[in-house]
């Protein structure tokens, strides 16, 4: 068997294999004698056909059977002889040959490219620093109240924040318009709901009191026919009432599922569950920076094989999600949207790999059980959610890939420099994006 | 015996069993041949088709078998089968045909 490999542009391999003409025949022979057992031509029995006569009727099937065949098996000997880790399917073209000569094929494929991990030593990840503070506390138990807000009907004049209950008629150029009127509407001032104008136009407004209010549609309105229109309203004011917060007591912490421990249990649970977030959100940060810092420092050539692989999965699972959530798979998404984000997971998954193998860094199966446990506590019956994902290989495998995954970012944290910078909790968890989707 | 006619002797070479045997044991190679084709004929037509020698010609008739098909009698057509025996060194490669 003879081999010679041709390195074309990128990762493109063009090998070449020729089979001596020996190894051939015999192949052929011994097919030939296989189907001769079988055969059936009338005149004879079955497995009575002299050979020669299957030679005349079978030769060109069985000359591409057996050219099949040893394409299969010299294949990867040839690869395995010239050390090529091919990445997807091979094409493979027959060359034109003699019988006399044997056969030969040229395979063109991309081969894995070969990942050099970088030093990262020099690199710098921000770990954010961050406490939950009493005012982080306040806030969010702000937000948590003003959720349950009552309103309170009141008489004085509506002022910023005040919920009032309208009917309101609108008009262009005199005629009533589409969805311009509405009765019995409640509306929150300064949420910035209606069109700019609309509710400012209200401030100051008492019970029963009518007012016109002459505003313009802004000009990126989303109905086109009304954007950059002006516009008449005749607004009805039915009720105002001002927002009451719910007093932070027992009674409010029962609301929120914390039956003992009064206002102070509710602080604990808010306080604990915060810092959770909080750890999830970091990890979140933290890996995606090691992730990027892998994919900046360790320049990888994709093959495009992979790539289209990784892209028609992405395309595939995007169809699945929009058929879930009830949308008509009937869009046409084409496969060249995924190319990117397939383009990052491949050479991320390579540079992964790579870091495993180099660092031997093995699943730690302690973590792996935390993880489910923890994942667990939040479901009624945590004891039925570990069972079912230690049963489930399939499960257990995703959780497994996100520990390894986490194992990673520990080994890229010890690498490079850490710093860190503290931050605040409203800043960190609303202002970075997320960085937790699943990369390899 | 124009050569049109002779074209036409031969109708079909028997692939078979006994035809390969004979073949091989004794250099005879057997044809389907037309129901009227005489043995001078045959041996001609073989030698002129195949270029070769030919050193005996043998003939059977086969009648053809009363079918019927419900009511309907019928009957296949008689096939004249001619075994030819080739002269030593000569040879008939069926390649194509068979």
């Amino acid at each position: 068997m003879q081999v010679s490999v041709e390195s074309r542009e990128g990762l493109e391999r063009r090998m070449t294999v020729e089979i001596p003409a020996e190894m051939v025949n015999g192949a052929l022979e011994k097919r030939l004698r296989e189907i001769a057992r079988n055969a059936k031509i009338d005149g004879f029995r079955p497995g009575k056909v002299p050979l020669s006569i299957i030679r005349q009727r079978y030769s060109g099937q069985a000359r591409q059977e057996v050219f099949g065949d040893l394409v299969q098996s010299t294949y990867f000997q040839a690869l395995a002889k010239e050390n090529l880790q091919p990445a997807g399917e091979p094409s493979i073209e027959p060359l034109q040959m003699e019988p006399a000569e044997g056969l030969g094929y040229v395979a063109v494929f991309e081969v894995m490219p070969e990942v050099k991990l970088q030093d990262l030593s020099e690199k710098v990840i921000v770990r954010p620093q961050v406490e939950v503070t009493d005012a982080d506390l306040d806030a969010m138990i702000l937000k948590l109240r003003k959720q349950r807000t009552t309103w309170n009907e009141i008489t004085r004049k509506a002022q910023e924040g005040d919920q009032v209950t309208i009917d309101f008629k609108g008009f262009i150029d005199g005629e009533a318009f589409d969805g311009g009127s509405a009765e019995g509407v409640p509306l929150v001032l300064g949420t910035s709901s209606m069109i700019p104008g609309f509710e400012e136009g209200l401030l100051g407004v008492e019970s029963g009191e009518n007012r016109t209010l002459e505003l313009n549609f802004p000009e990126e309105y989303r109905a086109k026919h009304l954007a950059g229109k002006a516009a008449k309203f005749d607004v009805v004011v039915k009720k105002i009432a001002e927002p009451i917060l719910p007093e932070v007591d027992d009674e409010f912490a029962k609301v929120f599922g914390v039956a003992e421990g009064g206002v102070n249990g509710l602080h604990k649970e808010i306080r604990s569950n915060m810092e959770r977030e909080l750890q999830e959100k970091i990890r979140g940060v933290l890996k995606e920076q090691a992730m990027d810092l892998l994919l900046e420092v360790n320049e990888v050539t994709v093959p495009k094989a992979l790539i289209g692989q990784e892209a028609a999965a992405l395309q595939q699972q995007t169809k699945q999600n929009m058929a879930q959530n009830g949308q008509t798979s009937s869009i046409d998404l084409p496969l060249n949207l995924f190319e990117d984000q397939a383009k990052r997971r491949v050479a991320l998954g390579l540079i992964l790999g790579e870091v495993i193998r180099e660092n031997k860094i093995e699943l730690d199966n302690e973590r792996v059980r935390t993880r489910v446990e923890q994942f667990a506590q939040s479901y009624e019956d945590p004891q039925e959610v570990i069972d079912y994902y230690l049963k489930d290989k399939k499960q257990l495998a995703a959780i497994e890939n996100v520990v390894l995954e986490e194992q990673v970012v520990d080994w890229v944290m010890e690498q490079v420099k850490v710093e860190d910078k503290a931050r605040n909790f409203d800043d960190l968890m609303n202002n970075s994006h997320t960085g937790t989707g699943s990369d390899s | 015996m124009n050569n049109d006619r002779l074209m036409q002797v031969l109708v079909t070479p028997v692939v078979s069993e006994k035809s390969t045997v004979a073949a091989d044991s004794s250099r005879q190679f057997v044809f389907h041949v037309l129901p009227d084709a005489s043995k001078p004929e045959i041996r001609k037509a073989v030698e002129m088709m195949f270029d070769v020698k030919v050193d005996a010609v043998r003939v059977v008739n086969i009648k053809g078998k009363h079918k019927r098909f419900g009511r309907l009698m019928g009957r296949r057509n008689n096939i004249r089968k001619a075994y030819v025996k080739l002269a030593e060194g000569s040879d008939i490669d069926f390649g194509g045909i068979a």
